[in-house]
């Protein structure tokens, strides 16, 4: 799609925004409560991408835009867009009659604001979904003019109230962003305000009664609840305590029970977004998984549907690429299921070792390994477990090391002392935000966590992934990534196991929760009970 | 010397013994805490997804964890000195705070567990020990060792099934009903009625171990010499029980209790997570993965100057329940 279609598909969604007006069944007031799990350390959407924080702050901050299930652009405190013929200046135009929470406007210099001093210096990912942009004009109070070094396609998709809050200018100028009070008193434009956080226990939002979306939000008052049990959140749910636990926060063999029963639903919407990825990463620095052979031998033992069905109660799908097929929509996707095999190929795996020259021993081990595993939960000692089997077949010796975050954190991203790692990332809507950050040889960054810990170092590839940012054209941008996608398969310096699919479990009286990509993520302004 | 001035005098040297336990207890976890790996900054930049080394640099520097251990040390010595917990950076709150917020939900569930629990161990105790290899005494036996023996996480759980779900007659965690914030009375009713199955939960596993030491302290206690004395006097049993023998069992029981008074602080993690119950333990647990080390070393000081506080209090009890021991 080019930058002129994308911005009449704006003008049409626009249109639609504006005839979708609330129906006539919702019913207003009422108390939500939520799992938020685990407490979040602040509110600092600003700062952190941290999963819980993205589970409260979206509902206290807007952003520019928000985003259908399609992935379509929904204007949010942006009513408009263009963006010129070069691709270099995009000028947004910005929703009038916005207020704080503490009643001051909302305007460009806001936006400005937020972009330049706070999301491009110190948000984890604004660096990069800001890269390009080198300075932001404010002819007026409700224009903001963004000028890009070069086009960068993938920021329309970075404009979510979790991915670029917009944050207040009067509250933050002359302060350290990162030492400021709006951590744990944020005042944001969005549909709740913060009124109070009973450190473990709950966190309480109260209707914005100055939404901008007239009417809305139907609920009175919105409980995030901090519960450390597994069980005793599936516990609560039950008992109608609370009514929407979402990545999660009800493990999925408990999800499918509560399926099964009238009064709860599981969903696995909203999450397109995030698009996470379950996979390997390799130390492809030392032996054994220098060599590329053993790397997609290991790709090949592994049964990803296996994996699925019975770690995860069927919910992923395997994955046949480095790219996640959700990247199909913007045509970017291309399958390579000759390396990432839905089923196990053993003898393909074999062959591969023993042309590689990676012979047994007279146990018949060919190597071995100690597989660290990312410390989110059971699920993944499980996969661990599987692994260590799987992989047995193939002569390779695996030993399982379970340890807790920060140790873990620093052992795969700081100290780099380790074999291999089983781990997730998300890939978010553009593979400029979620994918890049995996294998450019710019992102061996020793310390910084959830990037190239592989150490993977390509030139070719790190021209192709630099053209691929820049592109506007999609149809070669498509050849960009196809090529990209090929170099891996082929180097494979990261195994992808399946995309993951969260579930979202929430009680039947609760309607329209995920009318938002973001899910969990969004703003909860439709949402309201039915009782 | 008068009674009153001897006992003063008593606390006043135990007190000041207890300033370098007490010192002691601070070094000794300051440097046991430094031994795992990774620091607050690393979990922060962890779970915040993406963070430059820059950034965590200036984090450390912020936290004051770039200085030398020693020079660590020494600052939070001093700070201790003034009463100066500190500041937790994940919390973004100062140290004191969040113990102090914590305090009340952990004291409540505390003393109402310890009351539970050591209230019916003496009662259970006592009938089984008087009852003396009758079907009473077996039954209580029985039903201590499978209370003591059953995982607490799993007792809390099963009564989370068939007093929340299945009966409904309570909630099923947290300490309030967030739905609904209550106010006043209803505040309090709404609280007790989340406080029985955390209470229950915890106290089963004590109660177990009241009832043995209990009864066991019974049946030494009728064997003494003493009793025999009583009984040749033509005292009456019950009086020999309840006056004679009670009081003198009771001895281990109280030394048992100040031991635990210390220990549930942090011991009751599991009931607090399973019944998401805001108390310290769960802040100590969760600050433990988070490696935020001034919140952790905060409240195990409170935890060592409990204790020292309830062994003192217990040394007093027990001159007061048998006057031949001597305070001073």
């Amino acid at each position: 799609m080019s930058f002129r279609s994308l911005a009449t598909a704006t003008v049409c969604a626009i249109a639609l925004a504006m005839t979708a007006a609330p129906a006539d069944a919702q019913k207003a007031g009422g108390t939500m409560v939520y799992i938020v799990q685990p407490e979040p350390p602040s509110m600092a959407s600003f700062l952190s991408t941290s999963g819980p924080i993205g589970l409260v702050a979206p509902k206290i901050y807007d952003g520019l835009f928000d985003y259908d299930n399609d992935l379509n652009i929904v204007p949010a405190l942006a009513e408009s867009y263009e963006v010129s013929e070069d691709g270099k200046t995009v000028t947004f135009n910005l929703r009038e009659g916005v207020t704080w929470h503490d009643g001051e406007p909302f305007t460009s210099a806001d936006v400005q604001y937020s972009v330049m001093e706070v999301l491009k210096k110190v948000h984890p990912r604004g660096p990069n979904s800001f890269l390009e942009v080198t300075s932001i004009d404010t002819p007026d109070d409700y224009t903001a003019v963004f000028n890009l070094a070069n086009p960068a396609p993938y920021m329309l998709r970075a404009l979510s109230g979790y991915e670029s809050p917009m944050v207040p200018r009067h509250l933050l100028e002359g302060t350290d962003p990162r030492n400021s009070d709006l951590a744990t008193n944020p005042v944001g434009t969005g549909a709740y305000k913060f009124v109070e956080w009973r450190k473990g226990q709950y966190i309480r939002l109260d209707k914005n009664e100055n939404y901008w979306k007239p009417g809305l939000p139907y609920l009175d008052t919105i409980v995030g609840r901090f519960i450390p049990d597994a069980s005793t959140r599936t516990a609560a749910m039950e008992n109608g305590e609370v009514m929407y636990g979402a990545y999660g926060a009800i493990p999925n063999i408990d999800a499918v029970r509560l399926r099964d029963m009238d009064e709860f639903s599981v969903t696995t919407d909203g999450y397109s977004m995030i698009n996470p990825m379950a996979l390997i990463e390799f130390d492809t620095t030392e032996p054994p998984f220098d060599n590329p052979a053993i790397r997609e031998a290991v790709s090949l033992a592994i049964d990803r549907e296996f994996l699925i069905e019975n770690i995860w109660f069927g919910y992923g799908e395997p994955a046949t690429s480095a790219l996640s097929s959700n990247f199909d929509a913007t045509g970017l996707y291309k399958p390579q299921p000759s390396v990432y095999t839905p089923n196990a190929d053993v003898e393909g795996a074999i062959a591969l070792l023993e042309e590689a020259g990676i012979t047994p021993n007279e146990d018949g081990i060919r190597a071995s390994a100690v597989v660290d595993l990312i410390p989110y939960g059971e699920d993944w000692r499980r996969a661990g477990e599987y692994l260590k089997q799987a992989l047995s077949e193939i002569g390779i010796d695996l030993e399982l090391r379970y340890e807790d975050v920060p140790t873990w954190l620093n052992r795969v991203y700081a100290d780099y002392d380790f074999d291999m790692t089983v781990n997730y990332f998300y890939q978010l809507p553009d593979p400029v935000l979620g994918v890049h950050r995996h294998y450019g040889t710019d992102q061996i960054r020793q310390g910084t966590h959830f990037v190239n810990s592989s150490r993977y170092s390509n030139p070719e590839l790190d021209a192709l992934l630099a053209a691929g940012a820049q592109e506007p054209d999609a149809e070669k941008r498509a050849e960009i990534y196809g090529e990209v996608q090929d170099i891996l398969a082929e180097d494979m310096p990261v195994a992808n196991l399946f995309e993951m699919e969260f579930l979202t479990v929430y009680n039947e009286k609760l309607k329209d929760h995920a009318t938002s990509a973001l899910g969990a993520y969004g703003p909860f302004d439709q949402v309201w009970i039915d009782d | 010397m008068s009674h009153f001035t001897r006992r003063l005098r008593y606390v006043g040297k135990r007190l000041l013994q207890a300033i370098p336990i007490v010192l002691a207890i601070i070094i000794l976890n300051f440097f046991l805490l430094q031994l795992a790996e990774g620091d607050a900054v690393d979990v922060l930049a962890g779970e915040a997804g993406s963070a430059t080394p820059e950034y965590m640099a200036e984090l450390r520097a912020k936290f004051g964890l770039d200085k030398p251990l020693p020079v660590q040390l020494a600052i939070y010595l001093k700070n201790v000195m003034v009463l100066d917990l500190g500041y937790s950076f994940r919390h973004d709150m100062p140290v004191s705070q969040l113990i102090v917020d914590r305090l009340m939900p952990t004291v409540l569930l505390m003393v109402s567990t310890i009351t539970l629990a050591v209230g019916f161990g003496i009662v259970l105790g006592l009938v089984a020990a008087m009852g003396l290899n009758t079907w009473r005494d077996t039954a209580i036996s029985i039903f201590a060792l499978i209370t003591y023996a059953t995982p607490l996480f799993w007792v809390g759980l099963m009564l989370i099934v068939v007093f929340s779900l299945n009966l409904g007659w309570f909630p099923t965690s947290g300490m309030e009903n967030f739905a609904m914030f209550y106010e006043g009375w209803d505040r309090v009713w709404d609280i007790a009625r989340h406080l029985v199955l955390p209470t229950i939960t915890l106290s089963l596993f004590y109660l177990a171990l009241y009832t043995r030491l209990m009864r066991a302290s019974m049946l030494e206690q009728s064997g003494q010499d003493y009793v025999t004395t009583a009984r040749a006097k033509g005292v009456t049993e019950n009086r020999i029980m309840f006056v004679h023998v009670l009081r003198n069992a009771l001895l281990p029981v109280v030394t048992m209790a100040g031991v635990q008074v210390g220990a549930l602080i942090g011991g009751s993690v599991i009931v607090e997570s399973v019944f998401a119950w805001p108390g310290l333990g769960m802040l100590a647990f969760e600050a433990l993965f988070a490696r935020d080390l001034n919140l952790l070393l905060g409240i195990f000081l409170l935890s060592a100057l409990l204790v020292v506080a309830v062994n003192l209090v217990v040394d007093i009890v027990y001159s007061t329940l048998d006057p031949r021991i001597e305070v001073g």
